[in-house]
């Protein structure tokens, strides 16, 4: 436990690696980062979520084809197996599969990190605040969020999704780029807290009567001092665990909505692509495939990485 | 009767999480707008008197308050209105359809329970061999494997190329299997089971080998080898008791999240169930139905909840009551 003492005193020190820093004793990031190499289906995660991300980056220069590119049809060549010119065929639009499927890791990283962006910043004040004030706002608190985890999420994003896109018809809203999109993450993320928000009050509660805290205390750091500064850093690890894997539910999730339809027909996401393509999958199967084992190894990316960062912030729990 | 007092305190207090649940829902479907006037808009020649007319036969004048404790009183009398497209009592249709829905879910949990525990007995009692390594790899694989596209690849396998098994629907249109009714229902359920069978299963199988394997270092299971009992006896009558205890909630959610997840399986399936009704209910903006199978599925899932708290207290005397 003297990594809290490392992270009191140097919290925003631990990313560099300089010469100087090699004597001390290496801080609870570090000593993870140890672990975290150790583990060998973490550092799998780890290389999977890295590809998709730089997939995501530059989606434009790897497709050989514009996304909207329905050419082939033209040639007669739509639901065309595939072959050196199309790699993973072409659907029965003529699109191009395999440009399409490189074109919806951006859109299934910003599903992703969005609402878990969303869900981190409620989360962690509502459990912050519960955890920290304790005694009837706690009470209070944890019973909206119970209330809040048994609302079947999924179901009720289906019917919002459609009746918002129709209501929406004619308002200003209208011209918000990829609104459906847009409502799917926020309404994500407006579900996904309640995990977030149990595991910062446990942390909370834990950190509150810690020795450190008391000491920061003691020497007279403000209440806003030591929440940001010295509760919250510690209370991370577990939640980093959380995001990780709420980002693979959260891609997960937005697949399921689009393919049932209900997605977003201007954005090129994998869930749309399976639903477009799902009906010619006995002639076509190559375009169902190649979008459905794009999310499978996101997937299995994020929580492959969530169980390598489990082992190497909490070393006792495996020996 | 500590126990007793405190079953008493989670009914009542799942009472009052429904009834917030049914504000939050009620608010989210109503807020968007009168269902019945985005239903009517796009046809010709509707005036708003006629738009006043149906919304005030389907209980949606009034104000949003009125509404909601007008819909509230009718929920609790188990009248759920009459659907919109179909023109029949909705908790009629919730029956019939819901019962197609646990056609497929209830057996497949059971398998998926049976599947686990053997293969996290397996797992668990060869710890760090190839074996236990296989074992937590396929449940890795099989927990990130997104349930629809499960299905997609059976029905790739098991219709398209060997052409063993439909790929749809619950029964055959023109000729029964074997003539017999019943056979083809079954067969048509195979897919569908196999499927949700699979994706249970893996999760089930993750988190049932780590609670066995903590479960196997606890000191009563020293004491239980110690007394000489055979090892099979050590974990099947001891170890597997204890594990199943940190295993309940998920249990729990997989029963009360059995009709939250159909409509992903009935699309694929094409399987006549509540799911199904739900998706096309929303197509058709039948907002009784909406409002029907929303409140079911929150019903089921607090009632598992419910009913995972009090397996808590029955099983584990070391739980206190708090």
């Amino acid at each position: 436990m003297d990594g809290n003492a490392e992270l009191l005193v140097a919290p925003s020190a631990v990313p560099e690696a300089s010469a100087a820093e090699v004597l001390r004793a290496p801080g609870v990031w570090r000593q993870s980062w140890y672990r975290f190499r150790r583990s060998r289906a973490g550092m799998l995660g780890l290389a999977i979520v890295s590809l998709v991300v730089l997939v995501a980056f530059t989606c434009s220069f790897i497709a050989p084809f514009d996304p909207n590119d329905q050419s082939a049809m033209m040639r007669g060549a739509s639901r065309a197996a595939p072959s050196m010119l199309n790699w993973f065929g072409t659907d029965r639009m003529g699109y191009d599969v395999f440009s399409r499927v490189v074109h919806g890791a951006p859109t299934a990283l910003a599903v992703g990190i969005g609402a878990m962006v969303i869900a981190s910043f409620i989360g962690v004040i509502i459990g912050g605040i519960a955890g920290y004030v304790g005694g009837l706002l706690d009470e209070i608190m944890m019973r909206c969020t119970e209330l809040f985890m048994v609302v079947p999420v999924f179901v009720i994003i289906l019917a919002v999704v459609r009746l918002f896109g129709i209501t929406v018809v004619g308002t200003p809203l209208e011209r918000i780029p990829n609104l459906n999109l847009m409502t799917i993450i926020l309404l994500l993320g407006l579900f996904e807290w309640p995990s977030i928000a149990r595991m910062t009050r446990a942390e909370f509660l834990r950190l509150k009567h810690a020795d450190f805290v008391e000491a920061a205390i003691c020497v007279g750091a403000t209440r806003r001092d030591i929440l940001l500064r010295h509760i919250l850093p510690n209370a991370l690890p577990p939640l980093i665990v959380l995001v990780a894997l709420g980002i693979g539910g959260a891609i997960l999730a937005e697949a399921m909505v689009s393919f049932l339809g209900f997605g977003d027909p201007k954005a090129v996401s994998w869930g749309q692509l399976l639903y477009f393509n799902y009906e010619s999958l006995k002639v076509a199967p190559w375009a169902s495939l190649a979008p459905g084992i794009a999310i499978f190894v996101t997937v299995l990316g994020f929580n492959l990485l969530a169980d390598g960062l489990t082992d190497a912030f909490n070393p006792r729990l495996r020996q | 009767m500590g126990s007793l007092r405190y079953i008493a305190r989670r009914l009542t207090f799942s009472l009052c999480l429904i009834l917030g649940v049914s504000v939050i829902l009620f608010a989210l479907i109503n807020a968007i707008g009168n269902p019945i006037e985005i239903l009517l808009a796009e046809r010709p020649g509707i005036t708003d008197e006629m738009i006043a007319a149906v919304s005030k036969y389907y209980g949606l004048d009034g104000s949003l308050t009125d509404r909601y404790f007008t819909w509230l009183w009718a929920i609790l009398h188990l009248d759920f209105g009459t659907s919109i497209i179909f023109n029949q009592p909705v908790g009629e249709l919730l029956k019939v359809w819901g019962l197609e829905t646990l056609k497929i879910q209830i057996p497949s949990i059971l398998l998926s329970v049976l599947v686990a525990t053997a293969a996290s007995v397996v797992a668990a009692t060869r710890q760090g061999t190839k074996v236990d390594f296989g074992v937590i790899s396929g449940a890795m694989l099989g927990h990130s494997l997104p349930g629809f596209f499960i299905g997609i690849l059976l029905i790739l396998v098991f219709s398209y190329w060997l052409g063993v098994l439909p790929s749809y629907g619950a029964y055959s249109t023109r000729s029964m299997l074997w003539n017999s009714v019943i056979a083809d229902g079954v067969w048509h359920m195979v897919l569908p089971v196999m499927m949700l069978t699979m994706f249970n299963t893996a999760t089930l199988t993750l988190l049932m080998r780590s609670s066995l394997v903590d479960t196997l270092r606890q000191d009563f299971i020293m004491a239980a080898r110690a007394s000489g009992l055979p090892e099979r006896r050590v974990v099947l009558g001891h170890a597997l008791r204890n594990a199943f205890i940190p295993v309940l909630t998920y249990l729990g959610a997989l029963f009360g999240l059995m009709l939250g997840t159909a409509p992903v399986t009935e699309t694929v399936f094409t399987w006549p169930g509540l799911g199904a009704l739900y998706i096309s209910a929303i197509q058709q903006l039948d907002y009784p139905i909406i409002m029907g199978v929303t409140m079911v599925i929150t019903v089921m899932l607090v009632t598992a909840t419910l009913l995972t708290d009090i397996a808590y207290v029955a099983l584990d005397p070391r739980i206190r009551l708090a």
